[in-house]
């Protein structure tokens, strides 16, 4: 074969290869594994993978809590808060309930987004280590909610 | 409040989520898990050692 034809075979193999698998993946199963950790796992059938996430994902965050941790919300004037906040907002339900828990829930409004308090004890010795299990945990999830994406398109196993 | 236990523990997570993100088997789960660990609690207390002078 030629070089050519060997392009040709390649791009034709590759744009069957895109045809099969590719395409959209829902918004809801994103939105589910985003909010309930192993939750879209589970949906797509990989049910170990879906617990052990889950179980990592919820480890990580009650142990950032238990050490007196802060909840990352966003604060005027310090640009790095909006990071810790997609950080710890990748937790999902447990970051939304975690942060009504503490705001109340007429504050949430009232107060969104440069209102709200994040929890925690900077004072604690644990503050720093709890600060870096929530990040953990809420970043741990997004890369699940990538692999999920993965999965629904076909790209991976 | 003990800082090693709570390394360990980070350590463990990382590597069990990591193992099961990006490994398909039994035997390559295992083998990852243990390498990111061992890196991750060997080199975290390297760093911690190498700190120790420094105020």
């Amino acid at each position: 074969m030629t070089t050519d034809g060997k392009k040709s075979a390649k791009l034709r193999k590759e744009e069957l290869a895109e045809s099969e698998v590719g395409g959209r993946v829902p918004a809801m199963l994103l939105a589910a594994t985003w909010l309930v950790p192993g939750l879209g796992h589970w949906i797509l059938g990989r049910r170990v993978r879906a617990l052990v996430f889950g179980a990592v994902v919820v480890c990580a965050f009650t142990t950032g809590v238990l050490l007196s941790g802060e909840m990352g919300t966003p604060k005027p004037q310090n640009p790095f808060s909006w990071l810790s906040t997609f950080a710890c907002l990748g937790n999902g339900i447990l970051y939304l309930v975690r942060i009504v828990w503490i705001n109340g829930l007429g504050e949430i409004f009232s107060g969104f987004p440069f209102g709200l308090a994040g929890g925690g004890n900077p004072s604690a010795a644990g503050y720093a280590y709890g600060n870096t299990f929530l990040y953990t945990g809420g970043l741990m999830n997004l890369l699940a909610v990538l692999d999920a994406s993965d999965i629904a398109r076909g790209h991976k196993d | 409040m003990d800082h090693l236990f709570l390394m360990l523990w980070h350590a463990v997570l990382v590597s069990v989520f990591f193992a099961f993100l990006w490994r398909r088997t039994a035997r390559g789960r295992r083998n990852l898990f243990l390498k990111t660990l061992v890196i991750m609690v060997v080199g975290g207390t390297a760093l911690g050692w190498l700190m120790y002078p420094f105020p």
